[in-house]
Order: structure tokens, then C-alpha cells, then sequence
């Protein structure tokens, strides 16, 4: 980034913050602040600390900063230089979902958002309906960049220290979880008999245990109702065709899924345990949620302030609540910057797609709207020549 | 609670009350004949933490037992010693754990309460408890089934058994005892304690001395955990690792005694070697900077993804370091 991209860059920041300045997390006078410049090589400025909201908005008038991140934490003394004297209070519990961490994205940016909002969006069903957070205590955010963040600050959660959260982020991503919990065969004493049955967690039950009782029996349905379904369950180990009839004919019966759905597959019983392996396989990925795990982890980690800009895109960071979420079109919502005409020299060809537009640029000379010229520049693939209007 | 159970449970809020409501002051117990054998419970207490289990005396009364508790904690902090505390905290929490087993619900949730582990009974006679509160205490448990994901959540609760919650509370009591030593005691107290202390320091020294026997000499790789020999053979197939298996490969290594130089050439086959850089990284590890690094526990191996090839060994320990003594000490006895 030269010199005149610096300085352009900060002047439209500048503008922006006067107007918009970015908002206070709660108890502002416990928090420590973080900037990243635009001057390259400046490294990172830390350990500040404001009292009130208008300290904090003239620094940020005055300093422009690329990036401004505040701590997760809460402590005696936010600007002290070390940990210890810092002195920790406790820390709002964070995820942080980002393209980075999920498998298979799609390689365009509003894609790839999409199915971060997707993620976003199964992550808060956990945090919801599993761990019991009201929808007003999940504090959900576009990042600016390539994700969403979630922060809960209920007073339950604040002290847990890492290996505690750590425990909440092995829950979301279904690590450590326990199959021979999951299905058993149990024996039941009857009037007359004994009888070995297959069990699976019911639907009833919630959690990892409603959600696996859901996918098992939607696995399969879709098994069954495939034109080759016959054929398709021939080719599992120890299944023939005698077996493949049965279980067409035992998921096809409306009384047996309802068993099903209460946890008993005795019906299924005969169906080896290498069938049921090959299934938790293929339906626990789809249940997880990927995060940044150690985000959650850290109890003492910076992270991108509420409203401010993001110095790699331009764009804002936008607080949701959980119906915003549903209709946020990141790529339209948190474009904050105008159309007035911008020369800038293009160093990487690019694609930018913001506000429904989308621009392919060569290397040299472009004309771009403001907006779409500045995400450029934040992301170092151009450098500013000249305002056009 | 029936007062009688105080002494059972001296770590309650209740019952530390009810002891300074006794008045008795303390340099009598410490010093005068007729508290004898509250100082020898004491000292039966502490001693037979270091070596194990705390037994339940039948032949002391409810005050004796009551206030050997306190005695007992005061010899803890004159000695102030991090592995006696740890050993007696754990020994104490475990002696409450077996009488709160045989607890009727309520005696269980008062001390519960008590703790800040409250739960509520539910009409099938489980213990009902927000999962904030449990992972406090099963965070520290090391068999599969105590991790949360292995448990019905719902709307932010857990069910467990009476005898699953008696040891959570376990863990809360050897936190709370621990985080409350060594206690600020004047200098008088340790002199009138000083027969019962020589007894004590010698008694660590010994159990010491079999714990670090237990330690690490030469280096074994046929005792070294699953996860490491898989890392291993990893590393020297030339396949890269991640970032978080490298760390704990190589904090592990240092921490048995390899060097530097060692654990660097153990990378050398890696597709992206670098030697330089490398040395350097190994060099952080080993602590050049002024903070040595222990490898991950159990707990975050298994988070990152790098805990492999789990064995009956992995099931009773916590730590992979902890895999490598016990190996060792089993190995070297036979």
C-alpha cells in the first residue's frame, strides 16, 4: 500500500468514523483496545483503555485505524502492559465463524458468505435450543470479512476459564462424542421372553441425541426412496436381498418410523453395527459446527469492535439480531461507502462483487465506484490515483 | 443438615461458622494436653493423604474430628509445600466424596448449594443442574462419558445421577480446599506444631523422592504415548503437521530430556524444513525465551484432533507426560 492509498484511505475512514464512530462493547472502562494502521510496518497498538464513549471516538477520529478490536475480557486494569497486572475479571464467550474453518467453500466471496450464515445459523440452534440462551443474549455480528461472530455475556458464562469453553466448543463440534452411547443394544425383559433391541437416542430427547435420531432416519429415507433403493442397500456389507426387502418395507411402515422417532429400531435389529458405523460417519459432519475453535478457547482475545470498518474489505461490522440475520445480505447491508467516481491502478486482477454489482478488473488503470474501489485497496490489489467524482 | 454431619463436611460455610462459633481459640488446640488427640487426628489426616486415602477413625468424637480439619489444615500451611497441599486437597475432597455418596438428596443439594453446584431432583430422581455449573467440575474428569457432548443438554441443562453429582461435588471441595491454602498462619502455631511438621516433611520427602524415581532419566521411545508414536511416524514420513500437532510433538520431547538438536533433526525429513526456522521454533519451546512450554494435556489433544490410537493406559491418565512415567515406572520394575 503506497502512500497516497494511505492517505485516501484514512480520509474516507475518517469521514465515515465522524459520523459513525464504532460502538461501545458494555463496561467500556474494563475493556482493552487494539489498532491496526493502515502505515505499513506500524504493528499493533495495545493496551488502551477508555472511560467513556467519547475518549474512545476521538481516538478513533483522530488515529483513523485500518482495524479496531476490543478484548473479550473484562479487567481490573484494561491498559496495564501485563497479563497479570491487567488482572482478569471474566470474558464473554465468543465464536467466531469464518470461511477459513469450514470445509469445501465456494470460491466467490458472496457464496462463501452464504454458507457461513448457514453455519452461523446451525451453531445458534445449538446455542439456543442445547445450551438455553435467550435470543436477546446471543449478540451476533457480520465480521466485516469473511464471517460472523457471536458473543453471549451472560453473567453464567463470563468466569469459565479456558478448558470449560473448551468443553462448550467440543460439544458444537461433536468432538469426544461417545458412540456406543449412541446406539445400543439393550435387553428388555418382557412378560415371557428377554429380547435384545436396537436403540438410538429418541427425538424427544434433544441435543446430539435428538438431532442423530433425526439424520438416521432421514439417511434412511432417502436410501429407501431412491429408484435403485434395492440395490443400493445390496451394496452394504452383510446385507442381501432378503434383509434390503425387510428394511424398505420397515421404513416405508408409518407405525415403525414413529418407534424409530422414540429411540427403538429394534425393527432394524438384524442391520450389522458396521451399517450404523458407515452411517454416524456420514451424518455427524453434517450435525457439527465448524468454528474457530480456539477463538472460543482464549479468554483473553482482541476482537473486532462493533460498527467499526474492516481494514481488509471496507466494509462495516454490522450488529444482527437473529430475524436481521435471516435477511442480512452482507455484501449490500455493510457497504458503507459512496459511487462517486475512483481512478485506482489495479495490481491484481480481481472480481469484486458489492451491492448486487459485480466488476472484473484487469491489471492498470480502472475507473470503479468508490466502494468497490476501496475494497480494493484494503485488500492491497489496487492503489489509489485519483477522485474523478 | 443435622449438625452432627459437620464433621463430615468442614468445609462448609456452615460449619466453619459453627466451628468459630465454638470459640475455642486456637493456641489452646495447638498447645493444651486436653486437645491431644485432636493433633494426632490431624496429623493421621495429613499423613495418610500423602500416602493415599484419608480413613474415617471411630474412635474419635464428633469435636475432635471436627477440629482436626482445622489443625490439619494449619500443618499443611506451615509446611506449605505445592505437592503436600495438592495431595492432601485431593484426599480431603475424596473423604467427603465417600460419606456424601450415602447422603440422603437433600444433605446432597444443601452441600451442593454450598458449593455453588446447585441443582434441582427431578421426579425421576436425578440431579438437574445447569451446564455451566457442570463443566466446573467434569472438566477435570477424564473418562469420555463426563464431556458434555456425551451428555443430554437441554435448554442449557444436564441430568445426571445422585452418585455422578456427589463427584462433582468432590471436585469442587479438593478446589475449594486448594484454593484456600496455605492459610496465613502465625509463626507461634508452627512452633507448637513442630514434632507433628518433622514427622509430615519427612513423610513428603519419601513420597516425594518415589515420584520423581518415577521421573524421567533416559529417554524411551517404547513408552511413549499413541498419539506421540503416531506424530512421530508422521513427522518422519515426511507428512507435515499441523501447527498444533508440532507443538505438542515437540513440547513433549523437550520435556523428557531431548535436546534441541535432537528434536530438530526429527523434522528434518518434513516437506517445508526449514532448519533455521525450525531452531528456532524448537528454541521457543524449550523455553529460550523465559517461558518454557509443557505439551497439551489429554483434554486438548483430543479438541485439535491429535489424540490417536487411544489405549487402556490413555483411559487412567490425563496427561501424555503422565503416560510416559507410568510406562516407564512399570517397564523399569519388571
Amino acid at each position: 500500500m503506497n502512500p497516497s492509498t494511505v492517505l485516501f484511505l484514512k480520509r474516507k475512514f475518517q469521514g465515515h468514523y465522524k459520523k459513525h464512530p464504532p460502538q461501545s462493547p458494555p463496561q467500556l472502562n474494563q475493556r482493552e483496545w487494539g489498532f491496526l494502521m493502515f502505515d505499513p510496518g506500524s504493528g499493533m497498538y495495545r493496551h488502551k483503555a477508555f472511560y467513556n464513549n467519547q475518549e474512545m471516538h476521538e481516538y478513533i477520529q483522530a488515529m483513523v485505524p485500518a482495524h479496531v478490536y476490543h478484548s473479550t475480557a473484562y479487567y481490573e486494569h484494561p491498559s496495564a502492559s501485563t497479563m497479570k497486572e491487567k488482572s482478569w475479571l471474566g470474558a464473554d464467550l465468543i465464536f467466531d465463524l469464518d470461511a477459513d474453518h469450514l470445509p469445501n467453500v465456494p470460491d466467490s466471496y458472496k457464496d462463501m458468505l452464504k454458507s457461513v450464515k448457514n453455519e452461523t445459523l446451525n451453531l445458534i440452534d445449538f446455542l439456543l435450543y442445547d445450551f438455553g440462551f435467550k435470543e436477546n443474549e446471543l449478540h451476533i455480528a457480520f465480521s466485516g470479512g469473511r464471517g460472523y461472530h457471536i458473543h453471549i455475556r451472560d453473567q453464567k458464562v463470563l468466569r469459565l476459564d479456558s478448558a470449560q469453553r473448551r468443553e462448550i466448543v467440543d460439544y458444537v463440534s461433536g468432538t469426544g462424542l461417545n458412540r456406543d452411547r449412541i446406539f445400543k443394544k439393550k435387553t428388555i425383559e418382557g412378560d415371557s421372553k428377554r429380547s435384545k433391541v436396537l436403540m438410538f437416542p429418541s427425538e424427544s430427547q434433544g441435543g446430539w441425541g435428538k438431532l442423530i435420531n433425526r439424520k438416521i432416519i432421514t439417511f434412511l429415507q432417502i436410501l429407501v426412496d431412491s429408484e435403485d433403493a434395492e440395490k443400493n442397500l445390496i451394496d452394504f456389507k452383510a446385507i442381501g436381498k432378503k434383509k434390503a426387502i425387510k428394511i424398505i418395507d420397515t421404513i416405508n411402515s408409518p407405525a415403525q418410523l414413529e418407534q424409530m422417532k422414540n429411540g427403538n429400531f429394534s425393527a432394524l435389529s438384524f442391520i450389522p453395527a458396521d451399517f450404523w458405523e458407515n452411517a454416524l460417519d456420514q451424518i455427524i459432519p453434517t450435525i457439527k459446527v465448524n468454528i474457530d475453535e480456539p477463538v472460543t478457547a482464549d479468554i483473553k482475545r482482541l476482537i473486532r469492535a462493533a460498527s467499526s470498518l474492516h481494514g481488509k474489505t471496507g466494509l462495516k461490522v454490522i450488529p444482527l439480531t437473529l430475524d436481521e440475520l435471516s435477511r442480512f445480505e452482507p455484501l449490500v447491508d455493510a457497504v458503507v461507502f459512496g459511487d462517486n467516481e475512483i481512478m485506482i491502478n489495479v495490481i491484481q486482477p480481481s472480481i469484486v462483487e458489492l451491492k448486487d454489482e459485480r466488476f472484473e478488473v484487469e491489471e492498470g488503470r480502472n475507473i470503479l465506484p468508490e466502494y468497490a474501489a476501496i475494497y480494493l485497496m484494503c485488500k492491497g490489489a489496487a492503489e489509489f490515483m485519483e477522485v474523478l467524482k | 443438615m443435622e449438625i452432627d454431619k459437620f464433621s463430615n463436611y468442614p468445609f462448609l460455610t456452615r460449619t466453619v461458622q459453627y466451628v468459630a462459633d465454638m470459640g475455642t481459640p486456637v493456641d489452646n488446640i495447638l498447645t493444651s494436653r486436653s486437645f491431644d488427640i485432636t493433633r494426632y487426628r490431624a496429623r493421621s489426616r495429613v499423613l495418610q493423604a500423602i500416602h493415599g486415602d484419608i480413613q474415617h477413625d471411630d474412635t474419635v468424637n464428633f469435636t475432635v474430628e471436627l477440629l482436626s480439619y482445622a489443625v490439619a489444615r494449619i500443618m499443611v500451611s506451615c509446611l506449605n509445600d505445592a505437592f503436600l497441599t495438592r495431595r492432601y486437597s485431593l484426599a480431603e475432597a475424596k473423604y467427603a466424596y465417600h460419606m456424601m455418596k450415602q447422603e440422603n438428596n437433600e444433605v446432597l443439594q444443601e452441600i451442593g448449594e454450598d458449593l455453588h453446584i446447585v441443582a434441582s431432583v427431578t421426579e425421576s430422581g436425578l440431579f438437574y443442574l445447569h451446564f455451566t455449573d457442570y463443566i466446573r467440575g467434569a472438566v477435570r474428569l477424564r473418562s469420555i462419558q463426563w464431556k458434555l457432548v456425551n451428555r443430554i443438554l437441554n435448554s442449557g441443562y444436564v441430568s445426571i445421577t445422585k452418585e455422578e453429582y456427589a463427584r462433582l461435588l468432590q471436585e469442587a471441595v479438593r478446589s475449594r480446599i486448594i484454593d484456600a491454602l496455605p492459610l496465613n498462619v502465625p509463626d507461634e502455631f508452627c512452633q507448637a506444631l513442630e514434632k507433628y511438621l518433622l514427622e509430615i516433611k519427612a513423610s513428603v520427602d519419601i513420597s516425594r523422592t518415589e515420584f520423581d524415581e518415577a521421573g524421567f532419566g533416559n529417554v524411551e521411545s517404547e513408552h511413549f504415548p499413541p498419539c506421540i508414536v503416531h506424530l512421530i511416524s508422521n513427522a518422519q514420513g515426511g507428512i507435515n503437521l499441523a501447527h498444533s500437532a508440532r507443538f505438542a510433538l515437540t513440547s513433549f520431547l523437550l520435556n523428557i530430556g531431548m535436546s534441541v538438536d535432537q528434536v530438530v533433526s526429527l523434522f528434518n525429513v518434513s516437506p517445508d524444513f526449514n532448519e533455521e526456522k525450525t531452531r528456532y521454533q524448537v528454541e521457543h519451546i524449550s523455553g529460550s525465551t523465559g517461558t518454557a512450554y509443557k505439551p497439551p494435556s489429554c483434554t486438548t489433544l483430543i479438541t485439535y484432533g491429535n489424540c490417536y490410537g487411544k489405549d487402556k493406559l490413555c483411559e487412567t491418565i490425563r496427561h501424555p507426560l503422565n503416560y510416559y512415567k507410568r510406562k516407564k515406572k512399570t517397564g523399569s520394575a519388571k
